[in-house]
């Protein structure tokens, strides 16, 4: 096993640093996997814009997947600019990284010994730049079909910079607090899901149902789009985890086991729960249970075995079915369900870490509840609460301000035209 | 066999128990718009000489 094996927290967690290769020498199966799983990361924005796209009516599809696309243009800049080093860059009081990497200044190929010593330092940004870009892209579901383009490209600027930046630190930087805590978050189930997701449910308050929520149906216009973009973030979804090993070894490869088992697991559930509550198999839910699934597993995916991985399987599918019930019963409107799935299914996946991780997988991180160690659910949860906390917080705070220069809803002769022609000019079908 | 085995193995099983009790088709019939053939739905042209 190799000295980057191991990784779910920043500095190098001490599983990284004990290991068996401290020379800091470049490793070229490990760089040639990181590498090809920030690629794989990178797939997995415009498939989200697929897999939005398609849940949403015709005359929106094209908006939706610029979000998506847009981001991931936006973020790559952002990121290199100041957001890796204010997630990444030499800690300050804990909570933040300073600027001395900005423009990644001290950023190079020389392998950094705080997080990945066998790989170029600007490998391990480039994959975490893929993350960074996704987490905003999440959120687009929520305000889908009635937020106005130039909001939405102010308002996830700044969260990207005052929310994903900090949260990213506080559990991945070398000296954040969560991480000297002792929360394990292998993938990002804190910093990616339970940040978006919540921050989903803050927009969808904010900004206000779609015209018509309630009284019409609102259908998806074209399902085999979403499947498809279902399959590509599954795909994706393996460079996610398994290359947040940071090396080709067998921590990976674990990793790679129990996210396909999970959210196979998931598929599985969500779907006989809706035919059960339906009276049909869906093919949307499988989907959309296989997504569960994914997120669940994201955070525990370095330190679970495959059993504990169909445990928050079967929890993904039963707990995000349930969220989207609450959140249908009191009539919010998130309308591509971002809390349920991401929001929940983080929430779920980061306390079962709690609960199933062992040191028979990640001998050097943590065991859990189920493994002797009922205090790592505590950790679990104080990672929870604080993601929970500051992701809504500063999500109302940015959109209250963003609503100040710029409306945050299209109006409605613009919302019932359609935003793909009312924001871009463009239809996306000539049909 | 350790506890998490033990929950994995039930949850399976809910699973799998489940199917045996769901319905064998969808219950709620969608009403699918008759399929007019290209040719049908044209309109004939006469032609006079």
């Amino acid at each position: 096993m190799s000295a980057g094996d191991f990784r779910g927290l920043g500095p190098l967690p001490p599983w990284v640093q004990s290991s068996d290769n401290p020379s800091m020498k470049i490793d070229s199966g490990d760089t040639a996997w990181v590498l090809a799983s920030a690629a794989l990361v990178m797939l997995m924005t415009p498939a989200l814009g697929f897999f939005y796209g398609g849940l949403v009516r015709r005359k929106n599809v094209l908006s939706t997947i610029m979000h998506s696309f847009f981001i991931l243009c936006l973020i790559s800049v952002q990121w290199v600019l100041w957001g890796y080093s204010l997630a990444f860059g030499p800690d300050k009081f804990h909570l933040i990284g300073g600027l001395e990497w900005v423009g990644l200044n001290n950023v190079g190929f020389t392998p950094n010994a705080d997080y990945a010593p066998t790989i170029p330092h600007q490998a391990y940004m480039v994959f975490q730049m893929m993350f960074a870009v996704i987490t905003p892209a999440l959120i687009s579901g929520a305000f889908a079909e009635r937020q106005r383009f130039k909001a939405f490209v102010l308002f996830s600027l700044l969260w990207a910079t005052f929310v994903y930046d900090p949260i990213a630190h506080w559990v991945w930087g070398a000296g954040g607090w969560l991480h000297n805590l002792g929360a394990l978050d292998f993938a990002g189930g804190t910093v990616v899901h339970i940040s978006s997701g919540v921050s989903a449910l803050v927009a969808a308050l904010v900004l206000g149902r779609r015209l018509g929520f309630g009284k019409e149906k609102v259908e998806p216009h074209d399902a085999t789009m979403t499947v498809l973009g279902a399959c590509l973030l599954w795909f994706g979804w393996f460079g996610f985890n398994a290359g947040s090993a940071v090396a080709a070894g067998s921590l990976a490869t674990s990793a790679f086991v129990v996210t396909n088992t999970a959210t196979a697991m998931a598929a599985l559930t969500w779907m006989t729960v809706s035919w059960y509550h339906k009276r049909q198999p869906s093919v949307l839910g499988a989907a959309a249970g296989a997504v569960a699934g994914l997120v669940a597993i994201t955070p525990a995916s370095g330190f679970v075995n495959v059993m504990g991985a169909i445990v928050i399987g079967f929890g993904a599918g039963v707990f995000c079915y349930l969220a989207i019930q609450l959140r249908e019963r009191i009539h919010v409107d998130d309308a591509l369900d971002v809390w349920a799935v991401h929001g929940i299914g983080g929430t779920w996946g980061a306390l079962a870490t709690g609960l199933f991780a062992t040191v028979a997988i990640n001998s050097t991180a943590a065991n859990g509840l189920f493994y002797g160690n009922p205090k790592q659910v505590l950790y679990q949860l104080a990672a929870i609460g604080a993601s929970w906390a500051w992701a809504a917080g500063g999500t109302f705070v940015i959109l209250k301000i963003v609503n100040i220069f710029v409306p945050l809803r299209v109006q409605e002769d613009e919302e019932l035209l359609g935003l793909d022609i009312s924001q871009h000019g463009e239809p996306a079908y000539a049909l | 066999m350790d506890a998490t085995t033990v929950i994995a193995v039930i949850c399976s099983a809910i699973v799998l128990a489940g199917w045996l009790v769901l319905p064998h088709s969808a219950t709620t019939t969608v009403k699918v718009a008759a399929v007019v053939s290209e040719e049908r739905e044209r309109t004939p042209v006469s032609v006079s000489a």
